[in-house]
């Protein structure tokens, strides 16, 4: 796994390698804590990551996706507001999100039943994912954030990521692979932030307290070495 | 492979690994056994590497499960090694991590194959991609994304790549509903995702078959500028051919236009030869008759049968001058003429030869030049113009005549100079003529007018007319839209049209005079003298210009001679210009079928066109007496 992913774009806060390791890494906490609260939920075996991002405008976004993905999308939206604001996505193509739920709710339900509850489940699901995710990011950062309650969304890649039709004063997407291992099902689906241009500077800046945390004395040395 | 297990304390900070580890760490394997500090993990590590893995490190140690990540470690032996560690963070029942283990793989020489592959991919921009038959998507390189203009990703959908194509193409990643394809060879016009350019991808690879299925592994790259090139090169040859093809065309009616003229040339030559020997032998014939009636007792049965013969070799003598006149060897007297005035004067001519129902319809303008040409033969022509016009109208209709005064550039109209012309057409609204009929209406005996209606010579001896007087003639017609008949005719340099007062025949020879007759034809020679003498001359015969020389000599009386042009040896003109030496005042009269007598002839001779009858003979030589009697003194 290529953990520094594809080259992003070159936006006006373009992330740096070591940013987006940060960040990555961050996220890749809140899974996995996201991965213990649902183990204790289903009581089974749960495994979460995070291997890779992009930062990408959110046109791109909706283009990537659906280069990805042929079917339709569902997702679980939450908005945030604080130091950072923007909205957090967790989406899956249309069938592994029926997948996912049949692997959170275990096998003893019908097809018929896991369908009446699927948009419940995604809900729940999605609520215990992203909320882990940016309960950490506002953890780590030293920051807080509040967030609404989940909205399950279906549509296409262009709706979710609710592209301008001009173009004009889109925001950018940090756009993030997740990987499930849900009893023994893989289930591959994405993290996607929205946000608006001052919020990802505020982010682009805590980012980088985080790492000369992270690194201290030496690791500022390390840092300039590479 | 070389691989080591790490286990590290987060409590204690304290890292413990097995043999493997401690060689690659250049440690003890008893070292790692007991543990040492958990810096360590860290310090190993290629310093270009080591931020981003202290950073994942705090990940862990923060709640982060999962570890995988690959880094270069620097070996107490100065190597450098490149390793894949695959770890996890373990927690205790309160989220907390305590532990840190995983599995460290020394992944160098796969890295190196790695770096080969893909500098291979990047600089020959070669993209690869793996598909099995079953899957909804292929696994994919970076640069085969790239390629097709998609946003890099391991794997795609199948309908993603395909999408790319431009429509009407066959997919990339082949159908596998339809079983494995033939071959993966293949070139396919895209229209790339990213910024819409549309490029041609040659794919190439191997099937592989598996069981009932089959795996398809391949390559695709980028052959637009070998295509674009291709198609250039290709438009250039058709072009070329089209090029050598108009070429070809120009060059084969460029020959076409000298094959006509060659033929026209001949059969000039041939009617001309034909005419001129025809001539001769109806000069024979016209004139013994016209002897041999003056003797015939006063039978009117006797005198019918000879006027008919006269009258047919009349018919051939003007026969042999429109073939003269196509030959463009007529004797012509172009003199500046009003065409208007010579239409006018036509008038009732043309009325009677038509017929009623069809009416001419002039249309001059005020003022028209004067142009140069002989009066008689241009009225043949028009003549002969206005029945070709109604022939082809047979129901009746109008025929209009009409002029007008036309400077051409050069090139401006097919064969005639630059200059200052006369248009002068003959139009009728008949049934036309097809592009073919067209193209020899020109020729001598070509007709459309069926077998003794006409002789085909009409046409051809305008064209040698106008010709002749260095204008030109135009047919321009559209099957049943009628035809257009354009004689192009010199403007006259001197705007002052010359009286048509024909030299009045004195009359004829009141004196018996002495002639020397000079021809090489016997049969003319016997002829002429016997005309001379019916009018009561005395004729002293010489069949060559020396034998000519020779009789003047002897009679210094002589008081005219009369001479053929076209003699072996020694031409008329030439006799002409030796008997004037001696005789400078002697009359002489030139007979001759052709026209050209040569413009240096010096000395002052009346011509006589073959055939001629006894009349016009004595006309010229009347005019020859005259001529002398007024000049006194050669040229």
């Amino acid at each position: 796994v290529n953990a520094a992913g594809p080259v992003s774009d070159p936006g006006p806060i373009a992330l740096d390698e070591l940013e987006r390791d940060a960040i990555t890494e961050i996220v890749n906490i809140g899974v996995s804590r996201a991965a213990s609260s649902l183990r204790k939920m289903i009581g089974d075996h749960v495994l979460l990551s995070v291997p890779s991002i992009d930062v990408v405008s959110q046109s791109r976004a909706a283009r990537l996706i659906s280069e990805r993905e042929a079917s339709d999308l569902v997702a679980v939206r939450q908005d945030f507001t604080g130091a950072f604001s923007g909205r957090a996505l967790l989406i899956f193509p249309e069938e592994n999100s029926l997948a996912l739920v049949r692997a959170v709710t275990g096998d003893a339900l019908s097809s018929a039943e896991v369908i009446d509850i699927e948009n419940e489940a995604l809900a729940e699901t999605g609520n215990v994912i992203l909320n882990s995710c940016l309960a950490t990011m506002a953890n780590m950062l030293k920051r807080s954030l509040t967030m609404t309650i989940p909205e399950v969304l279906r549509g296409t890649g262009t709706s979710l990521f609710d592209v301008p039709e001009d173009g004009a004063d889109e925001g950018l997407v940090l756009f993030l692979y997740i990987d499930f291992a849900v009893r023994k099902r893989d289930i591959r689906g994405y993290i996607a932030m929205i946000m608006d241009l001052p919020s990802l500077a505020t982010l682009k800046e805590l980012l980088g307290e985080f790492i000369a945390l992270v690194l201290g004395d030496d690791g500022g040395a390390d840092r300039a070495a590479s | 492979v070389t691989s080591g297990t790490w286990d590290w304390d987060i409590a204690t900070d304290t890292l413990r690994g097995d043999a493997t580890l401690a060689e690659l760490y250049g440690r003890t394997p008893r070292e790692l056994a007991e543990g040492v500090p958990a810096r360590v993990f860290v310090e190993a590590i290629h310093p270009d590497d080591r931020p981003r893995i202290r950073i994942a490190i705090a990940g862990i140690r923060a709640g982060a499960e999962i570890f995988s990540k690959e880094f270069r470690i620097v070996t107490p032996g100065g190597a450098t090694i490149w390793v894949h560690a695959r770890g996890q963070g373990h927690h205790d029942a309160n989220d907390v991590p305590v532990r840190f283990t995983g599995l460290l793989v020394d992944v160098t020489e796969r890295k190196r194959t790695e770096e080969w592959l893909r500098v291979a991919q990047t600089a020959g921009g070669v993209g690869t991609f793996e598909y099995i038959d079953g899957y909804a998507t292929a696994a994919v390189s970076d640069e085969f994304c790239r390629l097709l203009g998609l946003h890099p990703a391991p794997a795609l959908p199948v309908q993603t790549i395909n999408g790319v194509l431009a429509t009407g193409e066959p997919p990339l990643i082949p159908d596998a509903r339809g079983g494995a394809p033939e071959t993966l060879d293949g070139a396919f016009c895209i229209v790339r995702k990213d910024d819409g350019q549309a490029r041609w991808i040659a794919r190439r690879g191997e099937i592989r078959r598996e069981g009932a299925g089959f795996r398809l592994i391949g390559v695709i790259y980028d052959v637009t500028a070998a295509k674009e090139q291709e198609a250039a090169l290709r438009e250039l040859n058709e072009t070329l051919e089209s090029r050598v093809e108009q070429e070809v065309a120009n060059r084969q009616t460029v020959e076409e236009a000298l094959r006509q003229a060659q033929k026209m040339e001949a059969i000039g030559q041939l009617t001309g030869g034909i005419a001129h020997d025809f001539n001769n032998l109806l000069m024979a014939i016209s004139s013994s008759l016209a002897l041999l009636r003056k003797r015939l007792p006063d039978d009117p049965q006797l005198h019918k049968m000879v006027d008919h013969a006269l009258e047919g070799s009349a018919r051939g003598a003007a026969l042999t001058q429109r073939m003269l006149a196509f030959a463009r060897r007529q004797d012509l007297t172009p003199v500046p003429i009003d065409v208007v005035a010579l239409v006018g004067g036509m008038s009732e001519l043309l009325t009677r030869t038509l017929g009623p129902a069809w009416p001419i319809d002039c249309r001059f303008p005020d003022h028209l030049p004067l142009i140069v040409a002989d009066a008689n033969q241009l009225e043949m022509a028009i003549l002969n113009l206005a029945v070709n016009a109604r022939d082809a109208m047979p129901e009746g209709g109008s025929i209009r005549i009409e002029a007008s005064d036309r400077r051409l550039a050069p090139g401006g109209i097919e064969g005639l100079a630059e200059g200052h012309y006369l248009q002068l057409s003959v139009v009728d609204s008949g049934f036309g003529m097809d592009a073919e009929t067209l193209s020899r209406a020109t020729e001598p005996f070509f007709t459309t007018k069926g077998v003794g209606k006409g002789t085909g010579l009409g046409l051809s001896m305008i064209h040698g007319l106008a010709s002749q007087l260095h204008g030109g003639f135009s047919l321009r017609s559209t099957p049943g839209a009628g035809t257009t008949a354009t004689l192009w005719l010199p403007v006259a340099q001197a705007q002052i049209a010359a009286p048509s007062a024909p030299i009045e025949a004195s009359a004829p020879g009141h004196r018996p005079l002495k002639i020397l007759a000079v021809d090489d034809d016997f049969l003319i020679l016997m002829n002429t003298a016997a005309l001379l003498e019916d009018l009561g001359h005395q004729v002293l015969e010489a069949n060559s210009g020396a034998e000519a020389l020779a009789l003047a000599l002897e009679h210094p009386d002589i008081d005219l001679l009369i001479t053929d042009q076209a003699m072996p040896k020694m031409t008329g003109v030439e006799l002409a210009e030796r008997m004037i030496e001696a005789r400078p005042d002697l009359p002489m009269v030139l007979a001759t079928g052709y026209g050209e007598v040569p413009a240096s002839a010096k000395t002052a001779m009346v011509k006589l066109g073959k055939p001629f009858s006894q009349d016009q003979l004595a006309e010229a030589v009347a005019q020859a007496l005259h001529l002398k009697r007024k000049s006194g003194l050669p040229v």
